[in-house]
């Protein structure tokens, strides 16, 4: 299709991210971009619009760039035909060269997987799968919204192995009202049998415009105290590493060589392409984000007259963009870089914006060491285990 | 008498704050015509944005005005005004002793206040003739025949011809004019006498120094003209003199009777006191006019540069503010907690607010200001006395005799319904009824005598918010008293933060104490680590909160690569930090400073 094809090794690399906004019912805690109840034409509607933006976005950066991760995930992408994605995966390879061996993940709720559906993943290349498990526990899953119990998970997760996944996320959960260390450890070693190689574990973050939230205004949640909380956290990272994870992000743990690439590129300002609805992107210095109202999205979708002769981020699909500043950058490169448990390799810090990381910030960093929450080891500077608590105090002096 | 005299009118406006003063002013000047509607800003005389805002005036304005009255003849009316507000007595009072006149004006709606009668008594003392207004009469719940009796019932004036007019409204104002027409008495003295003029008020002019305002009571004053200040015993050349029309307009001299202003390069207000009386060098006064006071400081705090101010910029700013207010010193103090800074003394609260205002916004400078305090006498063992005000500065008490504080005579006007609640407040800051009086039948005036520090503490916020802002205050120092003090420290995390010390009654250490310490909890953000928040007196702590410690401050997760969202969030609590005040190793916010003395109706 492209007459100029540049050799893949003078291009960047660039990471791709889908957005399905769809859902079976909105979990009590989520206050994610998705929407429940949807009507099929809409959705058929959307992928449309989802096809038009990755080709507008290949005629832009196919040459300069190729893609080694792409990210769909949602909502509950398990959730749409498993044609939808296909789709998705091949217009991504018709606009963009993605390497061989390229991470595509697809995230999924139990109950919504099948046999044929995953069966066409694979086939479409998909190799990593995300499950969202939440917790083993009957009582905290209804009480979350949830629309699956610990046997539904566990028999997809089984299916997922029996058709050849070899790389398996799950997301837990733990800071649920209800839920006692007791229970949460439990949910872990559950997890922990069936040796998936990654496992994100999320604090529970009590966000506006939930039912949660609407329960805590009326006054029947109780949030976990902090206290709880955190120890859950200690408990868990602790668990996993005797387990023979290796906990690399604040929220994330995998088996040596798992670590999630595409979210890596979050944490390490990479560039990522994000499409679909709301969808945020960072490239070439520039963050931004798409529009997040859905009739909007699938209008300019289905809109013929979009102005191809704009270059860069600003398709009609893009409601904010911001060039960074240079502070901005470090700014942005610090409060990513950090959730990493690595941290910062102060020399990588050096070779990007040609300044010692000391000599802008040497009185926070000392105050910070002084107090025990963050460290410089190895020529990296990260978070101790006590100051990964506490980071939002720290990375606050960054920005 | 000399005809040009027999027209002139001196007068004042008096009134208490919100009734009117100003926006009378306004409807004076525009009918003598001398400023177009076009060329008024709203309320004239109080022309810093402050006063605007707050609708009372600081700073004195003087106006020189044409009137041609009824009579066919044309008048030259000197509209003095002056301060509204109890800090600002002494200035009232010397404006006052500049006129021959006042136009007492009276809420129709509110009658008679505490500050109206202060003022009133002022305005006797000096003997001028007072011509009752009664104002807002457009309003529908003005009561005019009511209001007349309460006059001629508590001042014991006539006022059964006062002009009932509605100055917003433009109604009545050429009665006004007339009324002072025919009213007031012009000046008198001898134009060719030995020079007498009365300072009273001044503001420093970038380019002609210190401004005098003046009254001449006898003889002539002009340019070129050496004079000497009679209190101060200092010597200058005029090198202008002028009247106010509304600006300043020279003119070539000024005789007995006559309102105006000059300049001899003087190079600070402090120089040219209010009060003080101008005669010439060579052909002298034998005595000065009564009435000179040196004002006293009677409330005292620190100011400090916030985290990131210089303090150069706060001593420049309070230089600046020094040149034109005689009343307002300052010299330097250092705190352990809050490193350099100044302690400031002013004539009242209102007076201390409107100086940290003006450095906050004319100046645009960050600053903390510490708990006002009031001037202790400390007797010493020896028999030596020591003023004290600063509360660091409190000697070991094992070296202390005993602690005296000023006592002050409080008059508080109130509507009756409110007498119970108000009693109680008085007696919870240690007052001591003198007397209760029926004003009206529905206003009570009440007469204590009470601690200055408990006045300034919080008496008047509470007044005003017990009584819905009907209540109003007025009072005079009248003595020391020797009284059960103690010295109140704050401690946050085992550590003495000097900022936070005040001089309490030993009945109210504790409460106040407690106070402290429940508030500070209230504002101090979770650290990482726990901090106890200590108040003692001496050694013994007598009130104690905890911050519980910070354990959790982390966001689980980045939505979908959406860093922006992490970035506001991370931008508001590093605006939050900005406003904190690092003491050891515990962050407080600036406003806890303010916070600890704010009345709390809860409390």
């Amino acid at each position: 299709m492209k007459i100029n094809k540049t050799a893949e090794s003078e291009k960047k690399s660039l990471g791709v991210y889908i957005h399905i906004p769809f859902c079976i019912k909105k979990c009590n805690y989520c206050d994610f971009l998705s929407f429940e109840k949807i009507p099929e034409e809409v959705q058929n509607s959307y992928f449309l619009a989802l096809l038009r933006e990755i080709n507008i976005y290949s005629e832009y950066y196919g040459n300069n760039y190729y893609v080694d991760t792409v990210f769909i995930g949602g909502g509950t992408p398990s959730l749409v035909k498993e044609s939808h994605v296909n789709d998705l995966i091949s217009a991504v390879r018709n606009g963009f060269d993605v390497s061989e061996n390229a991470e595509i993940s697809v995230e999924s709720n139990p109950n919504t997987l099948t046999e044929i559906g995953l069966k066409t993943y694979l086939k479409s290349g998909v190799n990593r799968l995300s499950i969202g498990a939440q917790s083993c526990d009957d009582k905290l899953l209804l009480y979350m919204g949830r629309i699956h119990s610990t046997g539904d998970f566990l028999s997809n997760y089984t299916l997922a192995r029996d058709c050849g996944f070899q790389n398996i996320n799950t997301d837990l959960m733990f800071g649920i009202p209800g839920q006692t260390t007791g229970i949460w450890i439990d949910t872990l070693e559950k997890i922990i049998q069936l040796k998936p190689e990654h496992i994100s574990f999320y604090s529970l973050q009590l966000e506006e415009g939930t039912r949660f939230f609407s329960m805590y205004e009326e006054g029947s949640f109780k949030e976990t105290d902090d206290e709880t909380d955190r120890n859950m956290y200690h408990t868990a990272v602790e668990i996993l590493k005797s387990s023979g994870y290796v906990h690399y992000e604040i929220s994330n743990a995998s088996k040596d060589g798992y670590q999630c690439k595409h979210n890596l590129k979050y944490w390490s300002m990479k560039d990522y392409l994000g499409i679909g609805l709301g969808a945020h992107s960072f490239i070439d210095g520039t963050r931004s984000s798409n529009v997040s109202n859905l009739e909007q999205y699938i209008r300019i979708g289905i809109n013929n007259s979009i102005d191809k002769t704009s270059k860069g981020l600003s398709s009609t699909f893009t409601c904010w963009q911001h060039k960074n500043t240079k502070d901005e950058n470090i700014s942005d490169y610090l409060i990513t870089v950090m959730r990493k448990t690595q941290g910062i390799e102060l020399e990588d810090f050096r070779n990007r914006f040609g300044i010692e990381l000391k000599q802008l910030y040497g009185s926070v960093i000392q105050k910070y060491r002084n107090l025990g929450l963050i460290e410089i080891v190895e020529n990296r500077l990260r978070f101790t285990e006590e100051g990964i608590d506490l980071s939002n105090m720290v990375l606050a002096e960054f920005v | 008498m000399n005809s040009f005299q027999q027209n002139i009118r001196n007068f004042s406006i008096i009134a208490h704050i919100d009734h009117g003063k100003s926006t009378l002013a306004d409807r004076i000047i525009e009918n003598t015509g001398l400023v177009s509607n076009r060329e008024m800003k709203e309320q004239f005389l109080d022309n810093m944005d402050l006063e605007r805002e707050r609708g009372i005036t600081i700073k004195l304005q003087t106006t020189r005005l044409l009137y041609k009255a009824i009579d066919g003849q044309e008048y030259i009316f000197n509209l003095i005004d002056t301060p509204g507000h109890v800090d600002f007595t002494y200035e009232v009072s010397r404006s006052l002793a500049a006129c021959e006149g006042a136009l007492l004006i009276v809420d129709a709606t509110q009658g008679v206040e505490a500050q109206t009668l202060a003022n009133v008594y002022l305005a006797l003392d000096e003997n001028l003739e007072i011509l009752p207004v009664i104002n807002k009469i457009d309003l529908a719940s003005a009561r005019p025949e009511e209001t007349i009796l309460e006059i001629e019932d508590i001042i014991g004036i006539d006022a059964h011809d006062a002009p009932l007019i509605s100055a917003k409204e433009g109604v009545g104002i050429v009665d006004v004019l007339e009324a002072v027409v025919k009213k007031v008495p012009s000046p008198k003295g001898d134009p060719k006498g030995k020079l007498k003029a009365l300072i009273f008020d001044s503001y420093y002019d970038n380019y002609r120094g210190v401004v005098i305002y003046t009254r001449v009571f006898d003889g002539t004053i002009k340019r070129g003209d050496i004079i000497r200040l009679m209190n101060t015993k200092k010597k200058y050349e005029i090198t202008e003199v002028g009247v106010y029309s509304p600006g300043p307009m020279p003119v070539s001299e000024l005789s007995a009777g006559e309102v105006g202003y000059v300049c001899a390069s003087i190079k600070q207000v402090a120089d040219a006191r209010v009060g003080d009386t101008i005669t010439l060098e060579n052909d002298p006064a034998t005595e000065a006019l009564p009435g000179y006071k040196k004002v006293q400081p009677m409330v005292y705090c620190g100011i400090y540069p916030s985290e990131g101010e210089k303090y150069e910029n706060v001593k420049d700013a309070l230089e600046k503010l020094q040149v034109n207010d005689a009343a307002f010193l300052f010299e330097p103090e250092t705190s352990t907690a809050l490193g350099f800074g100044f302690r400031c003394g002013f004539l009242g609260l209102l007076h201390m607010e409107i100086i940290v205002e003006r450095l906050e916004r004319e100046f645009d400078l960050g600053i903390i200001t510490t708990s006002p305090s009031v001037i202790y006498k400390v007797i010493m063992n020896d028999g030596t006395t020591e003023m004290i005000q600063n509360p660091s500065n409190l000697p070991p008490l094992i070296t202390i005799d005993h602690i005296e504080e000023p006592i002050v005579k409080a008059d508080i006007m109130i509507p009756k319904e409110y007498v119970g609640s108000i009693m109680e407040i008085c007696q919870e800051r240690r007052g001591n009824m003198l007397h209760m009086e029926y004003i009206t039948e529905n206003r009570v005036s009440l007469h204590y005598e009470m601690p200055l520090n408990e006045v300034i503490y919080d008496f008047f916020d509470a007044l005003k918010s017990k009584t819905r802002g009907y209540g109003s205050l007025d009072y005079e120092f009248i003595r020391y008293e020797k009284s059960n003090l103690v010295k109140l420290d704050i401690l946050l995390n085992r550590e003495l933060v000097d900022a936070f010390s005040m001089i309490v009654h030993e009945s109210k250490a504790y409460y106040r104490g407690r106070f402290v310490c429940e508030k500070l909890k209230e504002i101090i953000p979770p650290h990482q680590f726990e901090i106890p928040i200590q108040a003692s007196v001496g050694q013994k702590v007598i009130a104690r909160e905890t911050v519980k410690a910070y354990r959790k401050d982390v966001l689980a997760k980045c939505y979908g690569g959406d860093i922006s969202r992490k970035r506001k969030l991370l931008e508001k609590q590093k605006e939050g930090k900005k406003r904190m005040r690092q003491f050891g190793t515990v962050e407080v916010p600036q406003e806890a400073f303010t916070a600890v003395l704010k009345y709390d109706e809860n409390k």
